[in-house]
């Protein structure tokens, strides 16, 4: 179905959030349609994990709306909108490390939506990342970097997402690693998953996205279909301050 | 004749409220207890005065400095023990068992003091309240020595030195002695170098030992004078009430208690402890006689819900409470004078710091005999995690140096094996030619002139703006006027003079990432380490924040700055170097950086430039 | 000498069976909530009281009444967390501390005032009842305590690790942040792992009633005692927990027969302040 006649998943409206005071969201608002790769890129401190932690509920925005498929959710608790479909892959992976690769990923299947269809997620996530099924019944703490990272994201499908916020998953992996995160990236998008990708690395996650938007210090400075955005001199200079 | 014996200043300073109201509460105080006629209110009085004194004691350590004792009762009882003991036992007179007790005292502090300031909150108070527990069992079962539960008995023998009168009126006039004692001391500490080391420990440990502050020693120090004045307190109980047992005077309901008049007066503040007494002890008493009377229990539940409602409700206690209309009332009483603006200082170079040379601008010209400072072969593990990967670097004299990369690149890692928060696993450094390498804690970093500030603000939230700043001074200064002087001059240069008397929890952020510079700025470094001051800034606040690192460049110190911001870094920086992954993988002018392939990979990702 | 040795083993560990499902109470509120419930001990005191109070009105058994008192505690929990706790959950260390010990002042001296200092025992058939083996006693009491006490342990811990709201808590104490990304209810959980906490203690009151007397400042002996075994096993190891009560229990019947009665107590402070200073984290505790 061509990217116009799509539903719209997720809408932010002048979203603004603060820290104590310190405000850092300005206004943002992105709209991301059904069956999307939406990239949000910018330099550290631009709010891009703010946002995700604002829409995740984590956070609560001082001013403006967040709807999910037409429900208004900026004022819902972290685990009702886990329920509803948005789940976030958080920087840092943030795993249970005491706990065993199946332990996480049951507790990934946590809300009672998931729990239903627990067994048939974990063969899916198992055939995704077949490492994860040779490592599940190790502690997640003694996993390498990149096990960890597809650790994270099966976790995170086993909560049945409509949405899937993923949260620099390229952070700290060899290159290698880094193609294989963005190819199950786009699998799992092939699968009809709507993806909200923050990334550092700005080549593969916009070589991937339909649409990215470009945050500078909490506001929103460009906007644009993905591909074309790589040519664009703003990108490279809000990067490399050239 | 013209008063010749006082200076005029001191006589009008007479009149100010500032000094009158105190002066008259003094003279309150000095009255009091010879105005009772009955010996219920004149034994009330003593109470009062000594829980003012005890409270007052515990606010030094628990207040001051933030260490929650939960086990004060063992010095106490230390102290009446001691004292005791020896005028039974060899009829030494309880003056000096007093200060016997109190020598004791300090030397018990000493030996359990470090050790257990090294935990965390919780745990350091557990293990205060165990200490004291030891200590009442060995006091209960050593019967040898203490009698055990039967207590000791001080036959009434009214005499100066036997530290024991006929009349209450000498015991309320010691005890006024010892809680004004105390609370003197406590007023010099306040306005002290070490007061102002107490106060920024207890607000932020990491952010004090990098402006210098011996956090472990002041913690230790302000512990040994609240004790020995708690030991004193002790033979004084001992001495009014002739009798002591292990359950009273090492009782944990105690312990419990004097925390509890700071908390409701005051916590951290020189007046609250008394407000405090004042406030609580005439209600302990009258709680204990109405409901107590009717049962046993009744007043401690009254008492525990207080401190449960007043904890929750009123964190800052009643002194907190007061400081806010305090100054305004002030103002409206007679002889009040409008406070004196603050004098605006010529804004000279603001440092004088030894081997700055002012001639000396441009360090490329230089030749590099040998640099500030030397990194070589840096090593950094995090359990399988290589965080720093043999990372070498030079500084420059007068140069800003910066440091750029992706997330999780090390940079920071790399401040704070510089600044001894973290020791390298190899590796050297050298500052001045004089080795540097896992020097700790971070206190002695900054006595050596390199000097930091941190990626998120730590404001000292309770103190002012120029009160933070004068803590960065004291590292130089030892004096408070100095070291004021020297702060107002700091927060002239960064443009936050007028914020002087703002606590800083009130600043905005742009202004807390100032004061964060300037509070290291006052420590005179001759390197500066800067951690992403310009994030989350706007436009108009980054080219503010810029130019003040420019004016500091300018005063000669040497900058090495991580930043994201490229803009900020390209135009500020003489040289970058860039790191990923932990491993240095470019260095150069900001010229030769922007167009590094190695550099641009590493942001924008391998296939970008394709 | 053999005998007297493995008869003061049986003791230890009998005791310390109870010691444990005290400590795993405190170890599991410290570990999900962070913070350390000086009140710990008034619970126990609480349900000493209540199992007291339903054999003397009732004649209901103290082991039977652990039918009643643990969902009560249970239910006790999760009010105190929600009106007392809550507030001061994310408060600095010493407002957190102050509102517990204070709590601890109310309960203790409400019961002081509602039922006065004497002393309460209950008197059943087979209080005094002793099995012998060869050569060695063991005092029936005790014995089925410690039974009991193992089982509601074992019984925790395979909830815990069974259990999607027990993984939950589990989830909670490691990673909070993740938690909240799982679609776990953070304040829901917070309040049943207090409640599972009040429930475990206010268990073991009811066994102790048998064995030992309740008067109001009772939950002050037994709480110091747990701090030491939470401390000893590791403030955030539940199986820590478990084994620090069995270990203490045996130091203490150890050094309550070779010293004396009454130093015993001071031993397992010297073990406390010693563990906290040269290995805080316990025997099993994590980093």
């Amino acid at each position: 179905m061509p990217i116009w006649g799509r539903s719209i998943l997720l809408k932010l409206e002048n979203i603004s959030t603060h820290y104590g005071d310190v405000q850092a969201l300005r206004n943002v608002s992105l709209g991301i349609k059904e069956g999307q790769i939406v990239s949000i890129i910018g330099s550290n401190g631009a709010g891009k994990t703010t946002t995700l932690n604002t829409i995740s509920g984590v956070l609560r925005a001082s001013s403006g709306t967040i709807e999910f498929l037409g429900r208004r959710i900026e004022n819902l608790p972290p685990h009702q909108i886990v329920d509803l479909g948005v789940v976030q892959i958080p920087e840092a992976r943030l795993l249970f490390p005491y706990m065993t690769v199946l332990e996480n990923l049951e507790l990934g299947a946590y809300t009672p939506k998931a729990r239903k269809g627990k067994e048939e997620n974990l063969k899916v996530v198992f055939r995704l990342f077949p490492v994860v099924e040779e490592r599940k019944t190790q502690l997640a703490g003694t996993l390498s970097g990149g096990e960890q990272q597809m650790l994270a994201i099966a976790r995170g499908l086993m909560a049945r997402p409509k949405l899937l916020m993923l949260d620099e998953p390229s952070l700290g992996l060899a290159p290698l690693l880094v193609k294989e995160v963005f190819e199950a990236v786009k699998e799992i998008n092939a699968h009809g998953i709507t993806v909200l990708l923050i990334e550092q690395n700005v080549f593969h996650s916009l070589s991937i996205s339909d649409e990215a938007y470009v945050l500078e210090n909490g506001r929103v400075v460009l906007e644009g279909e993905g591909k074309g955005l790589l040519d664009n001199p703003q990108v490279k200079e809000a990067y490399l301050g050239i | 004749m013209k008063m010749s014996f006082i200076s005029r200043k001191t006589a009008s300073n007479l009149f100010r409220p500032k000094f009158y109201l105190p002066l008259a509460l003094l003279l309150f105080l000095l009255v009091l207890p010879i105005l009772p006629r009955n010996p219920f209110y004149e034994d009330l009085i003593i109470m009062i005065f000594f829980w003012g004194a005890l409270a007052a004691a515990w606010n030094l350590v628990g207040g001051f400095a933030g260490q929650i004792s939960l086990g004060h009762t063992a010095f106490f009882g230390i102290g009446a023990y001691t004292s005791t003991l020896l005028y039974l036992k060899f009829a030494l007179s309880p003056w000096l068992g007093m200060l016997a007790g109190a020598g004791l005292a300090v030397l018990v502090a000493m030996g359990i003091g470090s050790p257990c300031f090294r935990l965390k909150s919780h745990f350091f108070a557990l293990a205060t309240i165990a200490f004291a527990e030891v200590l009442r069992h060995v006091a209960s079962y050593w019967r040898g020595l203490t009698q055990g539960g039967v207590g000791l008995l001080i036959p009434f023998k009214p005499r100066i030195e036997n530290f024991m009168f006929h009349s209450k009126i000498p015991y309320a006039y010691i005890a006024l002695g010892l809680m004004l004692l105390i609370i003197l001391v406590s007023y010099i500490i306040r306005n002290s170098r070490f007061g102002f080391y107490l106060i920024s420990l207890r607000e932020d440990q990491d952010a004090a030992e990098s402006l210098g502050v011996k956090t472990s020693r002041c913690k230790l120090i302000a512990l040994i004078i609240s004790v020995l004045f708690t030991a004193i307190a002790g033979t004084f109980y001992a001495q009014y009430l002739l009798f002591i047992d292990p359950d009273t005077v090492f009782s944990l309901p105690f312990s419990v208690e004097l925390p509890l008049l700071a908390i409701i007066g005051g916590l951290g503040t020189v007046i609250g402890p008394i407000i405090g007494a004042f406030i609580l002890t005439p209600l302990d008493v009258l709680l204990r006689g109405w409901l107590g009377a009717i049962s046993a229990g009744l007043n401690f539940i009254v008492y525990g819900t207080v401190l449960v409602v007043a904890v929750i409700y009123f964190p800052r206690g009643i002194a907190g409470w007061l400081r806010t209309w305090y100054e305004p009332f002030l103002r409206r009483l007679p002889g009040a004078k409008l406070s004196l603006a603050i004098e605006k200082t010529v804004s000279s170079p603001l440092l004088t710091s030894e081997t700055s040379d002012p001639e000396d601008s441009d360090p490329e010209d230089e030749e590099i005999k040998s640099p500030l400072f030397e990194a070589q072969s840096l090593n950094k593990h995090f359990g399988g995690l290589a965080a720093v990967k043999d990372v070498s670097f030079q500084i420059r004299k007068g140069e800003i140096l910066g440091l750029i990369g992706p997330n999780g690149a090390g940079k920071t890692t790399v401040f704070n094996l510089i600044t001894g928060f973290l020791s390298p696993d190899s590796g050297k450094i050298e500052f001045k030619g004089e080795a540097m390498t896992g020097v700790k804690p971070p206190h002695k970093v900054c006595i050596k002139h390199i000097g930091r500030t941190f990626q998120l603000v730590r404001p000292f939230n309770n103190m002012t703006v120029l009160e933070n700043v004068m803590v960065g001074a004291f590292s130089r200064a030892k004096r408070t006027k100095e070291a004021r002087e020297e702060a107002t001059k700091v927060l002239d240069f960064i443009g936050l003079l007028e914020h002087s008397h703002s606590l800083a929890s009130s600043l905005t952020i742009a202004d807390r990432k100032k004061l964060e510079l300037g509070r290291a700025l006052a420590t005179r470094p001759e390197l500066l380490l800067l951690d992403e001051v310009v994030a989350g800034l706007n436009p108009r606040e980054t080219e503010a924040i810029i130019g003040i690192i420019k004016a500091i460049s300018n005063q000669g110190i040497t900058l090495f700055i991580i930043e994201h911001v490229m803009k900020a870094i390209m135009t500020l920086s003489h040289r970058i170097i860039v790191l990923h992954h932990g491993e240095k993988i470019g260095e150069g002018t900001p010229a030769e950086i922007s167009r590094d392939r190695r550099v641009i990979d590493a942001y924008l990702g391998e296939e970008y430039l394709a | 000498m053999l005998t007297i040795v493995l008869q003061l083993i049986i003791n230890g560990l009998l005791l310390g069976g109870i010691y444990a499902l005290i400590s795993i109470g405190l170890t599991l509120i410290f570990g999900v909530l962070e913070i350390i419930n000086f009140a710990h001990g008034e619970f126990l005191m609480l349900s000493m009281y209540a199992s007291y109070w339903l054999f003397q009105l009732l004649g209901v058994d103290p082991y039977l009444s652990l039918l009643v008192v643990i969902p009560m505690f249970f239910l006790i929990g999760l009010v105190v967390q929600r009106i007392i706790i809550q507030p001061i959950i994310h408060a600095p260390p010493l407002n957190q501390i102050f509102v517990t010990v204070g709590l601890s002042l109310i309960l203790q001296n409400a019961a002081l005032f509602f039922w006065k200092a004497d002393y309460r025992t209950v008197r059943t058939a087979y209080s005094t009842l002793c099995l012998k083996t060869s050569g060695l006693m063991i005092s029936f009491p005790r014995l089925v305590a410690f039974v009991l006490a193992l089982a509601i342990i074992s019984i925790l811990l395979i909830f815990l690790k069974r259990t999607y709201t027990g993984k939950a808590i589990r989830a909670l104490a490691q990673e909070r942040r993740a938690a909240m990304l799982m679609g776990i209810n953070i304040y829901g959980t917070y309040r049943i792992a207090f409640g599972i906490g009040i429930a475990c203690v206010g268990a073991a009151g009811a066994m102790l009633m048998p064995i030992y007397y309740a008067f109001p400042t009772v939950g002050a002996l037994f709480v110091l005692i747990a701090f030491v075994v939470v401390v000893l096993g590791g403030y955030n190891s539940l199986v820590g927990a478990l084994i620090g009560g069995l270990i203490i229990g045996i130091v203490e019947a150890f050094s309550g027969f070779f010293l004396s009665p009454h130093l015993k107590e001071a031993v397992y402070f010297v073990i406390f302040i010693l563990i906290l200073v040269f290995r805080p984290t316990g025997l099993f505790g994590r980093g």
